[in-house]
């Protein structure tokens, strides 16, 4: 047997855009500076695509959105780059009021297959709001979906499946896990949104992290190797949010902590801990422990690293729920 | 780009027809037989009849916030049977009742509306990137005087110049914005003056002339067509009634004085229509009754088909099946 190929995040994400480009015309990219690659995720891609499908734009990020948002409505499928996730803020009103909205409210006759796609996270030290999480914004809006990959694996894969679906999906990658290498295979295969993934095994607690906070859940669950088996769930997606899985694995353990790089109030974390109360209260035999960024804005500087969930706070609010 | 004689039949038909609907619609506000606002187009309905009856299939429609886009949907040819309904929240509407009166109608290529003013300045980059790709269509982009003031509306302007993208900024100018006067709100009497700066070919017309704005739209259509890029048009137009039915009709704080709207009435584009139809001998007396007999009876099986149709209440379950492409 072969063994599989790895990549950094970001190849794997360029992987994807480059068999989806391939296998349909109508697949384009939008964004600002994505010829040139600001990020590695796009660079070189318009060696292949030329400008008429890797799509430069001034800076104004209501005239690039509506480059993506109109030509859905026309039959293409595009890709907008915010480069920055917390940029679309700029664009926020036709995301949120229009994009999401406008296929219900139309009478379920539109559809706006599209991704809307840009890189954020604290550690960089770049500032709030080029590091804001802006997932809970989006995804409290019915009408779009909102993920973010934890692995290049599943990074390619849901990429893959963002690109087919033929709703707007936000898809949101974290800078810390930019290069992070790992086995992704070289054929184009999905990844279903919507589906959380059981990424370690355990018996004690259930940790539910994503994204950069996911290796973060990693580094604790070998920490407490031993002591405290730690089960680690990746929910991938926010928007629909698979709570099934999260339940399935509370049956074995009864004790659960959710960690969210997002603030604490009305995050993806209190919207699990609410659902999990509602439809799973028999099951919990501990509160459950949120480990979110205190309602603050997010400090740049040196401050970052104690201020967003860390392998120390995410392990004390274990071992309180352990005890 | 002169008009034929059949052209002009056509838009004063499009024309009466616009206004027995614009009619129609503040009589049954005023009835409390319609859901949400009615921003009366009164006196301004041939801007977008002049705009859309010569349009092509595959072209691109923003109509207008103004009188609901019923001009711009009268020369289009949409059902307005349905888009009555939706504005009575039946089940015929044409978004089944759920959009209230940010209607549309995608087989027309009508993408719809929305309670933000100045929201399609977003979207008709797309349209118009999507309709040079194409090559076969374009993107007729009408807002009005006060959408202007949105910054996207000088975003889709730089990208529009920028990718030569085949739009017809058509702005419908009445002057005001609600309570607000246009030399209040900005710095120079004409929109198209904006256009300038983008290097962008503009004009300003009469919008109360239905055949002049026709004959300027397709100009500018074949512009586009031609892969030259876009182009604006400001058509002056006025606003005989109140902002939506209901609000005082004011500008700025003082009400509007009832002799200068009785000037401005004597530019109603029908009444400017009716003389230049009979003084060319394109319609006679005889023929121009049958138009509005004929209106006057579209408008009454407009609002049977309306009225008779049950009020749309899915169940919770069916709303939500409808959120998401499943």
């Amino acid at each position: 047997m072969s063994e599989v190929r790895e990549l950094p995040l970001v190849e794997a994400i360029k992987e994807a855009y480059r068999q989806e480009m391939e296998r349909d015309e109508s697949v384009f990219m939008v964004g600002q500076d994505i010829a040139g690659g600001i990020f590695p995720h796009t660079k070189g891609l318009v060696e292949q695509f030329g400008t008429d499908r890797i799509v430069d734009t001034p800076l104004a990020e209501l005239g690039m959105y509506g480059t993506a948002f109109g030509a859905a409505m026309e039959g293409f499928r595009p890709i907008v780059d915010f480069m920055f996730a917390g940029f679309f803020l700029n664009a926020a009103s036709p995301i949120l009021a229009q994009t999401a909205q406008f296929r219900f409210i139309h009478g379920s006759q539109m559809s706006l297959p599209m991704v809307i796609t840009g890189a954020c996270g604290a550690g960089m030290r770049l500032g709030n709001e080029h590091a804001m999480l802006v997932h809970n914004m989006i995804a409290q809006v019915p009408g779009i979906k909102v993920c973010m990959p934890s692995t290049p694996y599943d990074a390619k894969g849901m990429m893959i499946a963002a690109i087919r679906d033929d709703n707007p999906v936000a898809f949101i990658w974290h800078l810390g896990t930019m290069m992070d290498r790992g086995p992704v295979p070289e054929e184009p295969y999905v990844v279903p949104l919507g589906v959380a993934d059981v990424k370690r095994e355990g018996s004690d607690v259930t940790l539910v992290a994503n994204g950069f906070q996911y290796k973060n859940a990693g580094i604790v669950a070998d920490r407490l190797a031993g002591e405290i088996s730690v089960e680690i769930i990746d929910p991938r997606s926010f928007s629909p949010l698979d709570i099934d899985t999260i339940l399935k694995s509370l049956e074995k353990t009864g004790r659960l902590v959710v960690v969210d790089e997002s603030w604490e109030s009305r995050s993806t974390a209190s919207e699990i801990a609410a659902q999990v109360v509602d439809r799973g209260f028999d099951l919990l035999d501990a509160p459950i422990r949120r480990v979110t960024i205190p309602n603050m804005p997010l400090p740049g500087g040196h401050m970052e690293p104690y201020v967003a969930p860390n392998p120390d706070a995410i392990e004390a609010a274990v071992r309180d729920v352990c005890r | 780009m002169a008009l034929g004689k059949e052209q002009m039949k056509l838009l004063y038909r499009n024309l009466v027809r616009a206004d027995h609907f614009d009619k129609m619609m503040m009589n049954r506000i005023m009835q409390g037989k319609l859901i949400g606002f009615y921003h009366p187009g009164d006196g301004a309905m041939a801007a977008g009849v002049g705009a859309s009856t010569f349009l092509g299939d595959d072209d691109i429609l923003n109509p207008h916030h103004r009188a609901h886009g019923l001009g711009y949907a009268a020369g289009r040819g949409v059902d307005i049977g349905r888009y009555l309904a939706e504005h009575t929240g039946k089940v015929d509407g044409c978004c089944g009742g759920r959009s209230s009166f940010h209607w549309s109608f995608p087989e027309k290529k009508m993408y719809g509306a929305s309670g933000f003013i100045g929201w399609h300045f977003c979207p008709v980059v797309g349209w118009g990137w999507a309709s040079k790709r194409k090559g076969n269509q374009m993107v007729l982009m009408a807002s009005g005087d006060g959408s202007y003031g949105q910054g996207g509306a000088h975003e889709a302007m730089l990208f529009a110049m920028n990718w030569k993208l085949p739009i017809v900024f058509f702005c419908e100018n009445n002057g005001m914005a609600i309570h607000s006067t246009i030399s209040d709100m900005h710095p120079m009497p004409d929109i198209s003056s904006l256009a300038q700066g983008y290097g962008m070919p503009a004009v300003v017309i009469d919008g109360q002339d239905v055949f002049a704005v026709a004959e300027t739209v397709m100009a500018a259509r074949k512009h586009a067509l031609a892969g030259k890029g876009p182009t604006f048009v400001e058509a002056k137009t006025l606003r005989l009634r109140e902002h939506d039915v209901g609000t005082p009709d004011l500008a700025r704080a003082e009400p509007r004085e009832a002799a200068y709207l009785e000037e401005l009435k004597k530019r109603d584009p029908v009444v400017l229509a009716t003389s230049r139809v009979l003084a060319e001998k394109v319609l006679t007396q005889k023929q121009i009754d049958k138009i509005y007999k004929d209106a006057k009876a579209e408008v009454e099986q407009v609002e049977k088909f309306a009225d008779d149709s049950p009020v749309a209440q899915p169940s919770i379950e069916e709303l939500l099946a409808g959120v998401y492409v499943a």
